[in-house]
């Protein structure tokens, strides 16, 4: 009979269950996807970084190991909050709790195996689609990557089996260890106890100093070298606990106290807040931590990258060198937008080891070149070369020429002559053309379709030998690449499975809630009323630690651009991804209060 | 002539009424209470107490007749109506779970008028004022857990009482309460009573309904019976009670 109840449980709840599949296949998915791609050597090996990626990689695998094992237990406890008081009930109605815990471990695992096969499918596609994204944004090629790879796909089975029999184990337990009576109970248990006014200020100022310490700690990385990182560590994790215990709690106090909380629904709505914020202390921490390591990721990760085009073209002017370009090369340069262009005529003269130029068409038509002023801003200053120049080697206008030459001229020297001293050397007369794209990654394509063209040419397998700024710029887009993919990665996983789990750890509390509500309904709270109050609850608890990530990260920063490894444009890579990250988690808000809504708010059926 | 705080005009309610099998849990219910009175209304489980008790309280509507309450017709409200009406007209007691535990004894007496935007000002005066007809005045800066189970319902009372409502709702306010606190309870109900304020008390026990002055028994979804309490004395009165539950419920 049990066998019948059971299912008949799950029919009446199916769209908290969508929730809690939707969730577990979606994590499946993105566990199965980083371990695809990072245990996957085709991907590592290939990349300019190799081994050190790999590290990253491995890195970022167990920190996702370490989450997913978080998000495992709070949409387990999700769905113990929606079965208790029905297996409660079966258990008053003399069912044994040792068959009905072992309904429940097998409910569990039945659900994991379910969501685990599903998202193995989905992450399968997932896999397929974000490296081919990700390669053509990076500019990477992924030739002989297969999203299906069977050992990433036993890793994650593995991993999620141990962690559902392993939560059905527990779950099983509970219901051995508790009585029917405190089952059917739970939902209505709760241990509010107004917090002591002097540990809360000791706790907020400890967590106030705290996070400035770490905060100060980051920013003072020139001095405190590695330690920096150490100590902004704990005094963060520590501050940011601490805050939440307490300084959160006294801010919404002082609201409480003034006439504001006697407004409508205020005082119930500061109220739970507040007790929410102490009850969720941990969780909410968490999440702070989480959203700032992932915002983190993703602006680091972005950031070097958006380096690369200033990077390049702070080394060298122009982006390509094309010696006697050919008819094909020159539509492909005519199909660049934003460019200038000069020909040089050039003669090769091996007996005296010499690239002749003549002396009227640099003065007529001279080079620009560019050199880093400030190398922690990546200002580069340009300058218009003077013929003088060339008769040293190590001038920024002979180093700009000589890299856009052709490689077999790079092994002689640059000899500026008259018109006559030039028509007299008996050679061949090449035409080099410099092409400057002002905007690389809009020319991308075109450039490396010029350059592939080129390598052809010269008779070279490396594009690198080809010159100029663009082989800079593609040489930095591989290194940085992997580090970006790392961190975009990392970043979305991360932020989508922190969401959920404190999507998870809300909705868990809905069923408790719905007894107040109900109240609240009684005594004449208009249903618009109530909804904002939900609202207003949850934007809180997924304001305040995205709030506290967001200054986490703009501190952060401070730790990379300041000791070096960040340069310039920071700040506007993370404004963009905080807007981005922002638009993700507001997603996950607006679906936790649908979803919270349709469990608490009362309906009234009018059938007429 | 005394005032009629609600009168209903052959109130009829159907569950599922697009369904196959539709539920006709009222069948055309003619009542009427006055100012001051306190009625309670019994039946044998699944007789309709509830079903009417959420129609007359504007929880919800009835599929045909009509409800006026302190002489204004609510059958056809809209649901904000409604909420706004049961905010100012009407105070509810509840079995079970009846204050908010993060909310101190006086904020949760506060909350009726916080929902009609009362100035702040206006507030504290009213909550005194209620403490004081139910004896909790040095309660009011608690917070529920520290209250026992009588005194949790006296607050409770303060808040139905606070706006002053044109009648109470209980739907067996003693269900959830052991026989001292019930008692206690009923004896508060009977105290506000007298000072006026009408009640409306849904319940199967005997023992509550024997603090009416008037009962009405339902019997599948229609008032079959009535009695009064008179000048009987609370004993007598709970002995015919148990008389006519005997001859009634055949
Ligand atoms: N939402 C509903 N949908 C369908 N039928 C309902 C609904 N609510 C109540 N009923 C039915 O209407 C009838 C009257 O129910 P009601 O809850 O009013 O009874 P009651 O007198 O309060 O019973 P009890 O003393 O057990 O509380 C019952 O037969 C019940 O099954
Ligand atoms: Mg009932």
């Amino acid at each position: 009979m049990l066998g019948k109840i059971s299912p008949s449980g799950i029919k009446a709840r199916w769209k908290d269950y969508l929730v809690l599949f939707s969730g577990m296949i979606i994590t499946t998915a993105i566990f199965y996807m980083f371990e695809a791609i990072s245990t996957n050597d085709q991907f590592t090996t290939n990349s300019p970084v190799g081994e050190s990626a790999k590290f990253v990689f491995i890195f970022g695998s167990v920190l996702l190991a370490i989450i997913t094992l978080v998000y495992v237990f709070y949409a387990n406890n999700f769905l113990m909050s929606m079965r208790k008081h029905d297996y409660g009930l079966f258990m008053m109605l003399g069912a044994k709790s040792r068959v009905i815990s072992r309904l429940i471990a097998m409910e569990t695992v039945v659900i994991g195996l379910i969501s685990t096969i599903i998202g193995l499918i989905v992450g399968v596609g997932f896999t397929k689609i974000l490296s081919r994204f990700l390669a053509s944004q990076i500019h990477m090629p992924l030739t002989h990557f297969s999203a299906f790879y069977m050992p990433a796909m036993w890793t994650t089975v593995i991993m999620f089996l141990v962690l559902f029999i392993i939560a059905g184990f527990l779950n099983a337990r509970t219901f051995v260890k508790t009585s029917a009576l405190r089952l059917l109970r739970s939902s209505q248990q709760s241990d509010w106890k107004q917090p002591k006014a002097v540990s809360l200020w000791v706790q907020a100022i400890l967590g106030i100093l705290l996070l400035a310490g770490g905060y100060y700690a980051m920013y003072d990385i020139k001095q405190l070298k590695l330690m920096a990182v150490a100590i902004g560590l704990v005094t963060i994790v520590l501050g940011t606990y601490f805050v939440f215990n307490s300084f959160f709690v006294m801010l919404l106090q002082v609201i409480q106290r003034s006439k504001m909380n006697t407004k409508g629904l205020n005082s119930f709505t500061l109220a739970q807040l507040k007790f929410r914020i102490r009850d969720y202390t941990k969780i909410l921490s968490v999440v702070s931590l989480l959203f700032a390591l992932a915002l983190g990721a993703i602006t680091v990760g972005t950031g070097f990258q958006n380096m690369v085009p200033k990077l390049a073209q702070g080394n060298g002017y122009y982006s390509v060198g094309i010696t006697n370009p050919s008819s094909k090369m020159n539509a492909l340069v005519d199909q660049i937008k934003d460019k200038s262009t000069i020909t040089y005529q050039q003669k090769i003269d091996p007996q005296t080891k010499s690239v002749y130029y003549r002396i009227d068409q640099l003065q007529k038509q001279p080079i620009k070149y560019s050199e880093f002023v400030d190398k922690a801003t990546l200002k580069a200053k340009i300058s218009t070369a003077q013929v003088a120049q060339y008769r040293h080697n190590d001038s920024g206008a002979y180093q700009e020429l000589w890299g856009l030459q052709a490689p077999d001229a790079k092994a002689f020297k640059i000899k500026v002559v008259s018109a006559n001293s030039f028509n007299r050397i008996t050679a061949k007369t090449n035409q080099l053309l410099m092409v400057r794209a002002n905007n690389m990654d809009a020319a991308t394509t075109t450039l490396t379709k010029i350059t592939n063209l080129q390598a052809k040419q010269y008779g070279t397998k490396n594009n690198q030998l080809v010159g100029g700024s663009f082989a800079t710029y593609q040489l930095l887009k591989g290194v940085f690449g992997s580090l970006e993919f790392m961190g975009i990665f990392l970043g979305i996983a991360f932020l989508a499975m922190l969401a959920s789990c404190l999507m998870f750890k809300i909705l868990s509390g809905a069923a408790s809630d719905k007894i107040r509500f109900d109240m609240l309904n009684k005594i004449g709270t208009r249903r618009s009323v109530l909804k904002r109050s939900i609202w207003v609850q949850i934007l809180g608890l997924f304001t305040l630690p995205g709030i506290l990530g967001i200054i986490d990260v703009a501190f952060g920063l401070q730790m990379f651009s300041r000791s070096g490894l960040l340069i310039g444009g920071a700040y506007q890579t993370f404004a963009i991804t905080t807007g981005g990250f922002l638009i993700l988690y507001l997603i996950y808000f607006a679906v936790t209060v649908l979803i919270y809504s349709r469990i608490v708010v009362p309906k009234t059926k009018v059938e007429k | 002539m005394t005032t009629k705080i609600v009168q209903t005009k052959d109130l009829h309610k159907t569950y599922d009424k697009n369904s196959a099998r539709p539920y006709e849990a009222l069948k055309g219910i003619n009542l009427s209470v006055d100012q001051g009175e306190f009625v309670g209304i019994m039946g044998a489980s699944g007789s309709g107490k509830t079903t009417l008790l959420n129609i007359l309280a504007t929880l919800d509507q009835p599929t045909s007749g009509s409800v006026e309450i302190d002489g204004q017709d609510v059958t056809n409200f809209s649901s904000n109506q409604m909420a706004d009406f049961r905010s100012k007209k009407l105070g509810f007691i509840f079995q079970d779970f009846n204050l908010l535990e993060t909310l101190t004894a006086k904020e949760n007496i506060a909350l009726p008028l916080s929902l009609q935007n009362t100035k702040a000002a206006l507030i504290e005066p009213a909550v005194k004022t209620a403490a004081t007809k139910l004896a909790i005045e040095d309660l009011l800066d608690k917070y529920p857990n520290q209250l026992s189970g009588g005194q949790k319902q006296r607050v409770a009372a303060a808040r139905a009482l606070v706006s002053n409502p044109s009648i109470i709702f209980g739907d067996e306010p003693t269900g959830a309460l052991d026989s001292t606190n019930a008692r206690e309870l009923l004896d508060t109900l009977s105290g506000i009573n007298n000072q006026g304020v009408s009640i409306l008390l849904v319940t199967h026990d005997p023992f509550s309904a024997s603090f009416c002055k008037r009962i009405l028994f339902i019997k599948d979804g229609q008032i079959g019976d009535e009695i009064e309490s008179g000048d009987k004395g609370r004993n007598n009165f709970y002995q015919e009670i148990l008389e006519k539950l005997g001859t009634f419920e055949q």
